[in-house]
């Protein structure tokens, strides 16, 4: 593992610092765009991403703001593409749930739910056929594996050995439906039924642990070993959409936050958060600061691009 | 007289993108089978190797949005459909991903690519297996549809879409088409083979057409012209998503009589749109209210009988330009025997 504890614990910092800093702008109605926040969800994010190539690919959902920082995106054009302005990733055209950064390999991120399995699949058949050393990473939900597709993926990536790696972080809910209500399978045993090998961490929030198990997976997939798939469990703090904390909704159990906070070392390692706080506060502020004074879109914009 | 059956011309196709475009991949449920899609893919796995010419699983969905993560990454993906109707299965990813991807990232990705769409007709295909869907997707901002309706059009919209075109493209092949065999003396490729084609020049009526329906447009001219003396003009409409509205205009202001005829159904599609075109660009150009030629507005019958009154041909065609010629519905015009659409199509004998 090339990446120290203290600079995953970093970048897991500045993820959760940057999406309380969209939480606390939220209601300004500056960002104007439903956002799905990671926080609860980063530290495995920024382990797993710690543990890949710079150059590998990466394809994930709307929940993309770790997965965007993590690999390297820029944060001043993140909060600048949340703003809805010129600068922005994207011109404004993509918003929170569409974040890229392809000089780094996010390729994209979709709010259709399993839509970027099979972006992945086709990624890895160019990385196999031009014989790239590079892996391609899906990073989607438990939600993800129920869609049919799914499955088509297991099944071709399977096939044709593909330098695929299926994360699927399961934080036991879709929207505010529990695993319980929608699967009656074993994700094990359905990646057994493909010859696909499974791993689990029972704790994302254990980083040296995550980092640990994707790089040995990774260093599998990337000598031809096949696609792989690696569930990452995990625990959701925020509502499914918006900047709030939902507990008082009833459907899950304040318990549960309470459990998976008092060992999550973001909040509790006063530390390292007083090493790197100031500092990522000061990026932030500077983040937020471009993305107030970036210009709006000329009105134009709506017709450039389309095909 | 130099010929080429649509079908050669789309074998010729695959094979000048696999040569032209060493990025290209082509792939798609029985591409490398001994029918290879109907002829079009024959001999293209063992020439340019399996890693570039493969089969793929019943897995419509996963396969097209593969095309995206190919794309991405510099390959040019060929993703044919033996059966339009099969590439409803995959719906999100083409409209959902494939029809954004360039705008929602704000222009930071393209993706070439081309899918290929067969339309079944006749010995019974039924509701599942005939559907012309051009209007469907054309309806959606991202994609470039095209209804190539001859053998040059297959050549020249290929080549430019496998070697030049940075955008996606689904082009409706019509079954019908793949045995008529067309006339290339004299024939140029197209500069930009992405807009419509006039086809032939006349004085007294419009035919705006697509498909297999551009066939019976010239077919019904040429009969016409020998037999009545009526010079019908006819446009190939093609590019559904970039129809050339100035040809189309040109052509009104000097007949002032249009018949669109598509191989869809016409609510809501090709005849719907190229009315409106007409309607909010310059109505008074119209001599007459349009006449539409489509498919019956129901799922697609399976008796031979039924599937009779739901496809137009040339006959219906004719028929039109007739009625908007002569100003009347009782024309008087004789119009094209069974036997002599006999002798001009080969008749499709199924069951493939």
């Amino acid at each position: 593992m090339k990446t120290s504890y203290e600079e995953m614990f970093r970048q897991a910092l500045r993820i959760r610092l940057a999406e309380e800093k969209i939480a606390e702008i939220y209601p300004s109605d500056k960002i104007q765009s439903p956002v799905h926040l990671s926080i609860g969800q980063e530290p495995h994010t920024a382990a797993l991403i710690a543990a890949l190539a710079d150059t590998d690919q990466l394809y994930t959902t709307y929940r993309s703001h770790a997965a965007y920082l993590a690999k390297g995106g820029d944060m001043p054009r993140m909060f600048a593409e949340l703003y809805g302005k010129a600068a922005g990733v994207s011109k404004g055209k993509a918003g929170s749930m569409h974040l890229c950064w392809p000089e780094t390999g996010l390729m994209g991120s979709s709010a259709i739910v399993a839509a970027t399995l099979s972006h992945a699949l086709g990624a890895a058949y160019a990385f196999q056929l031009r014989g790239r050393s590079e892996i391609v990473v899906s990073l989607t939900g438990d939600d993800s594996t129920e869609e049919g597709v799914f499955h088509e993926c297991l099944n071709f990536a399977a096939l044709k050995k593909l330098p695929l790696l299926f994360v699927i972080e399961n934080n036991g809910l879709a929207i505010h439906s529990h695993l319980a209500t929608r699967q009656a399978f074993s994700l094990e045993k359905l990646a057994g039924a493909y010859g696909i090998p499974y791993t689990l961490s029972k704790d994302g929030l254990d980083m040296p642990a995550v980092a640990g198990a994707a790089g040995r997976i990774a260093a599998r997939v990337r000598a031809g070993g096949g696609p792989e798939v690696y569930e990452i469990r995990a625990y959701r703090y925020m509502q499914h959409v918006g900047v709030a904390q939902d507990f008082d909704k009833g459907y899950r159990d304040r318990a549960e936050y309470e459990a998976w906070r008092a060992r999550d070392p973001l909040a509790t390692d006063k530390t390292l958060i007083a090493k790197f706080k100031s500092e990522l506060d000061r990026e932030i502020a500077a983040a937020v600061d471009f993305a107030e004074r970036s210009p709006f879109p000329s009105c134009d914009e709506v017709l450039k691009d389309v095909c | 007289m130099k010929t080429m059956t649509y079908r050669e011309a789309l074998a010729q196709a695959m094979r000048g993108a696999l040569e032209k475009n060493p990025s290209a991949v082509v792939y798609g449920l029985g591409v490398t089978d001994f029918t290879g899609i109907f002829g079009t893919t024959l001999g293209l796995e063992k020439d340019f190797g399996p890693g570039r010419v493969f089969d793929t699983p019943l897995s419509e969905d996963a396969m097209t949005g593969f095309a995206v993560g190919a794309a991405l990454n510099g390959i040019y993906p060929v993703h044919i459909h033996i059966r339009a109707d099969f590439m409803l299965l995959a719906m999100n990813q083409l409209v959902n991903s494939i029809a954004k991807y360039k705008y929602m990232y704000g222009g930071l990705f393209e993706l070439p690519l081309l899918i290929r769409a067969v339309i079944g007709r006749s010995w019974g295909q039924g509701a599942q297996h005939s559907q012309s869907l051009q209007a469907l997707l054309s309806h959606v901002p991202g994609l470039t549809v095209v209804m190539p309706a001859s053998a040059q059009s297959v050549l020249d919209t290929y080549e430019y879409a496998a070697t030049k075109a940075r955008f996606p493209v689904v082009s409706f092949e019509h079954r019908s088409l793949y045995d008529y065999s067309f006339n290339m003396d004299g024939l140029k490729p197209q500069p930009d083979p992405f807009t419509s084609r006039l086809v032939r020049e006349g004085r007294d009526v419009t035919v705006a057409a697509t498909s297999v329906m551009v066939a019976d447009a010239v077919n019904a001219a040429k009969f016409l012209s020998e037999r009545a003396g009526i010079e019908a003009e006819v446009i190939d409409l093609h590019c559904l998503t970039r129809l050339d509205s100035k040809m189309l205009l040109a052509s009104l202001r000097k007949t002032g009589r249009l018949v669109v005829a598509d191989a869809g159904w016409a609510p809501f599609g090709v005849c719907a749109e190229v009315s409106r075109l007409v309607a909010t660009s310059d109505p008074g150009l119209l001599k007459a209210p349009i006449i539409e030629i489509a498919q019956a507005h129901s799922p697609c019958p399976t008796a031979k009988t039924l599937e009779n009154h739901f496809y137009p041909d040339m006959g219906t065609v004719a028929d039109a330009i007739c009625r908007l010629a002569k100003g009347r519905k009782d024309h008087g015009v004789e119009l094209p025997s069974a036997e002599y659409k006999k002798r001009l199509y080969k008749e499709f004998k199924g069951p493939f």
